[in-house]
């Protein structure tokens, strides 16, 4: 008798691929295929599926962004190209993750320059790239039409459909050939009916990430966890509207008290610290892609994962 | 071997009165086949068929507890694999790792910041559980005088790593009366080890080089007497603790290998990466974690990431509702509104002590939803306001009749106004900022 794990599930987790490459339409230097598990996270010589990725997160209107980021990043945190570059070439994260924060601010109507910032972050780093538009059901139509333009041919991560706003986000990627993340706030049941909801108007289910919305460390990440666990164990058993790999990002790590109050000798190493500690453990819940903003979780966050992914000696 | 709920049923009273909390008997045998009631809930069991249940309905995984004294704690008694089954039980104890290289001044100060560091959250105490002292020399002296240097400082829960009989024998001649956990029996030297830890009455961690190994050990362990057992899946590989812990659990849950069926052990040295390594032993199965100091930041998260793991998910932790004081509140003292979710009324409760103005905080029952979830789901609504207020005769407390609440209940204002008729100030969204809006609006 040999032991081991018990794995007797039937189920598998699909497989997105995100990017494209010149041979694919786009112009991205490289894809990355995310999903396929047949496990739990991380169990197995070797793994199931594929490894998962780390996103770095950024934005165009750095005044809606945390403090200690910006802190740390000065003025490149003001051009979100320049941004990109210097978190891209410095910190090697898999995915570059740009929130179009300027549409949030009351009034928006610069539209122009949303196709021009995708077009300078499509040009700054040859990395996949998730775009998150506006969350104002109002301009949503118009802002998701210039983000699936811009970067027609990509195969972008475009954000985030919810249970009430899901048509433009999804109209805009059936028509420009891109992908959807799908958030529903902590609960596996409205998880599944969000992604029903898709698939009926015609967006297949490997064009689907599911965001099960992470409350950061300490302020509700403890029901985020076993909503991941649950949401994956599903997949595992054999539910098809539920088989979609997950993004987790605690977007509030970096604004909760104990950072914010934190020493500020000590502000880099508490954000290290918050993200850190939430977005490994959201990887061993299930988890495809974690997000971080601070620069310096990259490097600690990416050798964890690494030494969770591989066996010892690299094979089986 | 366990018993089926049918066997079980049989040797119940059968008086199906309810009172332990289940409809009937066959239901509460069938919560006690599965590990999910305890023998003890029901109030009409002789003793003999207590004995008899308790034995063959021992948790699959085994409780052994480390210490004596107010910082002693217990592990293992845990019965599912996903917290979201029902719960997790007995958090691990993180215990700070010194050598017997190190000279007793330094071996003191990392002790005394074990025993004196607090973070009080959500109202509860998190700690550091205790000291573990490594034979790094190899020489008993050497060993009982480090452990000596603990000793003097506070009464921790200690782990003794030392696999040498001879040398676990002199850590244990200081502090063997404490229940220290003995570090580590091997297929080399288990009798000894055994020996020693009937001799002192301890737990005893094991190491094999793998799982069959182990269940092996484990066996001749406890045909040596010792019952108290902690399996060390420590490795420099974090993929293969993960997986191990992971099979560990998945044995004694599903009661495949009973021989497995103890808490785990790892030492988050050897892998070279101590955040990770603690991360995954807190999520899979750890219970008795080695650590070497942890910066403030680190070690912040640890308790709070702990803490998350191990609450209960189906109950949110919450507090009584009702009328609180933040300091010596008089008739014109202002009264905030907030909800029983404990996260919320200790972040506002913070607030308000913080901005030095005397006022009373009204609870109210939203079964331990936070503001902004409650206001979601219906939970927070004027009627339950307007109860409250009557509730806890908050109109006898104070002369005015205005109400302070949450900025995240703004949309609730008006209805609030017509339904209890006090005058509604719509407070900020983060507390954070309720000083200065005292300041301005309060006078
Ligand atoms: C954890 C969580 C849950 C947990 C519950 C945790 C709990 N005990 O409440 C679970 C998973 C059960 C849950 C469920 C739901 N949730 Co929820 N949840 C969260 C999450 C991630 C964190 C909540 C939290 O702990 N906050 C921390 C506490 C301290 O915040 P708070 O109580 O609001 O207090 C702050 C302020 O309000 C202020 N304050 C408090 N009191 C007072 C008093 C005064 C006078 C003043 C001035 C200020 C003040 O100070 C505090 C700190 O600043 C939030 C996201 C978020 N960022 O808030 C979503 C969130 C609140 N949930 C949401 C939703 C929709 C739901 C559901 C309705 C979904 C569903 N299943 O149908 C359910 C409803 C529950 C139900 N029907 O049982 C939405 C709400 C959307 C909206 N804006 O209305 C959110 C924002 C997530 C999202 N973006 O989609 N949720
Ligand atoms: S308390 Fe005992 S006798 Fe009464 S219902 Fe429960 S199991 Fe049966």
């Amino acid at each position: 008798m040999t032991i081991s794990t018990l794995s007797d599930w039937t189920g598998e987790v699909g497989t997105v691929t995100i990017g494209a490459t010149k041979a694919d339409g786009g112009t991205r230097s490289g894809t990355v295929t995310i999903g396929g598990e047949r496990d739990l996270a991380f169990i197995g010589n070797p793994p199931t599926g594929n490894r998962p990725l780390i996103a770095y997160e950024l934005c165009d209107d750095p005044s809606l962004w945390p403090a200690p980021v910006i802190r740390f990043l000065g003025d490149r945190a003001s051009d979100p190209a320049e941004w990109a570059r210097f978190a891209a070439g410095e910190y090697r994260p898999d995915l570059i993750r740009l929130y179009l924060t300027s549409t949030r601010k009351r009034g928006f109507s610069a539209f122009a320059a949303i196709t021009t910032t995708v077009e300078n972050i499509l040009q700054a780093t040859g990395l996949p790239l998730i775009i998150e538009g506006s969350n104002d059901p109002e301009l949503d139509s118009e802002v998701f039409r210039r983000i699936g333009e811009a970067g027609e041919g990509e195969r972008l991560l475009i954000g985030t459909a919810e249970a009430g706003r899901y048509r433009s986000i999804a109209a805009s990627a059936m028509a420009f050939g891109h992908l959807v993340i799908a958030q529903s706030p902590i609960d596996i049941n409205l998880a599944k009916q969000l992604n029903i909801l898709l698939r009926e108007i015609g967006l297949p289910h490997d064009r689907i990430v599911i965001d099960p919305y992470t409350g950061a460390l300490g302020y509700g990440f403890e029901y985020s966890y076993s909503v991941m666990e649950r949401i994956r164990t599903a997949a595992l058993k054999g539910d098809d509207d539920l088989a979609m790999p997950m993004i987790s990002s605690a977007i509030d790590s970096l604004t909760v008290k104990e950072v914010r109050e934190a020493d500020p000798s000590a502000s880099d190493r508490t954000s290290v610290a918050w993200e850190l500690y939430a977005m490994l453990p959201a990887t061993v819940a299930g988890a495809s892609i974690v997000c971080v903003r601070h620069p310096s979780t990259i490097q600690p966050l990416k050798a964890a994962i690494e030494a969770l992914w591989s066996p010892p000696g690299g094979g089986a | 071997m366990a018993l089926k709920a049918l066997d079980i049923y049989k040797l119940l009273p059968k008086k199906n009165c309810k009172e332990c909390g289940e409809p009937t008997c066959l239901t509460f045998a069938m919560k006690l086949a599965s590990g999910k009631v305890k023998p003890e809930d029901c109030p009409y069991l002789d003793e003999n068929v207590r004995e008899i249940l308790g034995a063959s309905t021992r948790p699959p995984v085994q409780r052994v507890k480390l210490g004596v004294g107010e910082r002693s704690f217990a592990v293992g008694d845990e019965i599912v694999q996903f917290r979201h089954e029902k719960t997790f039980f007995h958090e691990p104890g993180i215990m700070t790792a010194v050598s017997d290289l190190m000279d007793p001044d330094s071996i003191q100060a990392v002790v005394a910041d074990v025993r004196d560091h607090l973070l009080v959250r959500i109202g509860l105490d998190l700690r550091l559980n205790g000291i573990a002292v490594w034979s790094a020399s190899g020489s008993p002296d050497a060993f009982a005088t480090a452990v000596e240097a603990v000793e003097a400082v506070a009464e921790l829960p200690e782990v003794l790593m030392a696999e040498d009989p001879a040398v676990q024998e002199a850590g244990l001649a200081v502090c063997g009366n404490y229940r220290p956990l003995i570090h580590a029996a091997t297929g080399d030297q288990y009798r000894e080890m055994c020996a020693l830890a009937v001799k002192h009455g301890c737990p005893l961690a094991i190491r094999a080089p793998d799982l069959d190994a182990l269940a092996g050990l484990s066996g001749l362990c406890t045909a040596e007497g010792v019952s108290h057992l902690v399996l060390d899946l420590t490795s420099p590989s974090l993929h293969d603790m993960l997986n191990q812990a992971t099979a560990v659990r998945q044995q004694a849950i599903t009661r495949t290998a009973p021989a497995l069926g103890y808490p785990v052990f790892l030492d988050t040295r050897p892998c070279g990466l101590p955040d990770a390594a603690l991360i995954c032993g807190v999520l899979k199965y750890g219970s008795v974690l080695v650590a070497d100091p942890l910066s403030e930041a680190s070690r912040k998260a640890l308790l709070v990431l702990r803490q998350n793991i191990y609450t209960d998910p189906q109950k949110p932790i919450q507090i009584t509702p009702g009328i609180y004081r933040v300091g010596s509140p008089g008739p014109d003292a202002p009264v905030l509104l907030t909800v029983n979710f404990s996260l919320t009324y200790f972040t506002l409760q913070g607030y308000l002590e913080a901005s030095g103005t005397d006022s009373f905080m009204l609870i109210v029952d939203t079964e331990g939803l936070s503001v902004l979830t409650s206001v979601a789901a219906g939970k927070l609504s004027e009627t339950l306001v307007r109860d409250s207020l009557k509730e806890f005769a908050v109109p006898d407390l104070v002369k005015h009749r205005t109400l302070i609440i949450p900025g995240y209940a703004a949309p609730l204002s008006g209805k609030i106004e017509d339904e209890t008729g006090w005058k509604v100030l719509v407070g900020p969204r983060d507390a954070a900022d309720i000083a200065e809006f005292l300041e301005k609006e309060w006078t």
